[in-house]
């Protein structure tokens, strides 16, 4: 039998106020289970269209469905990555973590579990009474995931989550998240700058056009999971990483 | 160590200079005990005069403490309510800044016919010279709560009961401190204000104001000097007490306190 998508995304379009569209004519149904990554150039609306799908601001036209429901209702499956790690910074770190669990009501001791699992799977349970501002910005970043994996979203939507660190610890991070996609699943929605990132990571790759941005093309990841960091250097990695920096190139020169 | 060693040398000689300054200044001119009395003579009255001093500070300690706090408690409900909506904050904010331009030097005689003249004036005085800094601040942390932060608790479904216990109270706690900060520091100079226009000796005991007027009236210069000094003690109190509560509440995570480390 036939699943439902779990995102479906219908000629959606998105303006500011009287401003011209942002986004137009998008079209996208992601099955559960896929990592789809929105890349493109600046301005092209990749991080609006992350945000019209976690519901934090309204299209303007066209629809998108959420396991049958409007963003706004939908906010229970998903968990929003911010571009920092937007932590509160009175918090120590398992406090953090544990926020979106007392905000919906969780009980002590299943919290307190949860915190200490999540913290396990970002390799930071020996941090957790730290203060964010003791952390360097990377384990900042996995503190941000570690707070959106505790409450188990079907959906986890990430905007450009490591584009502020080094590519060293960018590549790590890269490694980790799927290492933990592959023990606890989730359907992904990213947006990045980093055409290596992207294909290392998605099952699929929107190339966005800007002004507005349209999707100009979708690009197959077939690699299989768990990918190893080597994958990186084989040939028919290097050949896809070609082929979305010219899906990119050709979006930007239009 | 040799800097630790120069915090305290360093000020420590400035003081045994002006003391010598002083003490050259009266020689000198000549000028008599009751126009510039010496540290020795002020000391001695300080002396003689202690226990009317030691009421006094004590009288004056307890307004400033009761129209602190009620300056700090009204000033975080009104900020919360200011907070609250931008048509509050709008419809009354103009009003909330005319109660602070009404100069205290008037308000005072009005306290006095309305509470009579002593504590309940005092308190009235202190809190009108207090609050305003605690509105203000606190109202500014209420409403400059992080963007990202507020779509986080969005995208967690918080209630506005969770976004305020969780996010904009603990987020505006720094300014809110600062304005308690500002409030502390008034607070010894308003009561003494307030015992000066509208204190009383009622049940014997005057506040320091009250006192000075008294001095005044004697010519008391080195006694006056002296309620000077012990007014000085009574603010470093307050304001030591105040920058303790806001370095134990913040030290932990606030910028303010960790880019010393």
């Amino acid at each position: 039998m036939h699943q439902p998508p779990l995102v479906k995304i219908n000629q959606v379009e998105k303006s500011f106020g009287t401003g011209p569209r942002v986004l137009a004519g998008i079209d996208l149904t992601v099955e559960r289970g896929e990592f789809v990554s929105f890349i493109g150039p600046s301005g092209c609306g990749k991080s609006t269209l992350l945000r019209l799908i976690a519901g934090l601001t309204p299209a303007t036209g066209g629809d998108l469905v959420i396991a049958g429901m409007t963003p706004a209702n939908a906010r229970e499956l998903m968990f929003f990555v911010f571009q920092d790690a937007n932590l509160l910074p009175w918090r120590r770190v398992a406090e953090n973590v544990e926020l979106p669990l007392l905000l919906r009501g969780d009980a002590t001791a299943p919290r307190a579990e949860r915190v200490a699992r999540a913290l396990d799977l970002v390799g930071l349970a020996a941090a957790a009474q730290k203060f964010p501002w003791q952390l360097s910005g990377g384990m900042r970043m996995r503190v941000s995931i570690a707070r959106a994996l505790s409450v188990a979203p079907d959906i986890l939507l990430l905007d450009e989550p490591f584009g502020a660190l080094d590519e060293m610890t960018r590549d790590k991070l890269n490694e980790d998240l799927l290492a933990i996609r592959a023990r606890d699943p989730f359907t992904a929605f990213f947006v990045t700058h980093s055409v290596t990132e992207a294909v290392f990571l998605s099952t699929r790759i929107v190339v966005l056009s800007a002004n507005p941005g349209r999707v100009a093309e979708t690009i197959d990841v077939p690699f299989p999971y768990p990918r190893p960091a080597e994958l990186r250097e084989t040939p028919e990695f290097l050949q896809l990483l070609g082929r979305t920096a010219r899906a990119l190139r050709a979006v930007r020169n239009n | 160590m040799k800097a630790r060693l120069l915090s305290w040398l360093l000020p420590a000689l400035t003081g045994v200079g002006l003391v010598g300054l002083w003490f050259l200044v009266r020689r000198v001119s000549g000028l008599p005990a009751y126009v510039l009395p010496t540290p020795d003579e002020i000391a001695q009255a300080a002396w003689e005069e202690r226990s009317v001093l030691l009421s006094a500070v004590l009288v004056t300690a307890r307004g400033a403490i009761l129209g602190f706090l009620a300056s700090v408690g009204v000033g975080f409900v009104l900020a919360l309510a200011l907070g609250f909506s931008p048509r509050i904050k709008a419809s009354f904010y103009p009003y909330i800044l005319v109660m602070q331009m009404m100069p205290i030097t008037i308000l005072a005689p009005i306290f006095c016919l309305w509470l009579g003249q002593g504590l309940p004036s005092i308190v009235a005085i202190t809190f009108m010279i207090g609050f305003f800094p605690v509105v203000a601040n606190t109202t500014m942390g209420f409403v400059s709560v992080d963007r990202n932060l507020k779509e986080l608790f969005l995208m967690c479904k918080a209630t506005r009961a969770q976004e305020l216990r969780y996010l904009r109270i603990p987020g505006a706690m720094p300014f809110f401190l600062t304005g308690v900060k500002i409030a502390g520091t008034l607070a010894p100079i308003g009561a003494i204000v307030g015992d000066f226009l509208a204190g009383s000796a009622q049940g014997g005991v005057g506040g320091i104001g009250y006192t000075t007027i008294a001095y005044f009236g004697q010519l008391k210069t080195p006694a006056l000097f002296a309620t000077g000094f012990t007014a000085c003690l009574l603010g470093f109190v307050f304001v030591g007490s105040v920058n303790w509560l806001h370095w134990r509440l913040l030290h932990q995570w606030h910028d303010s306190f960790i880019a010393k480390d």
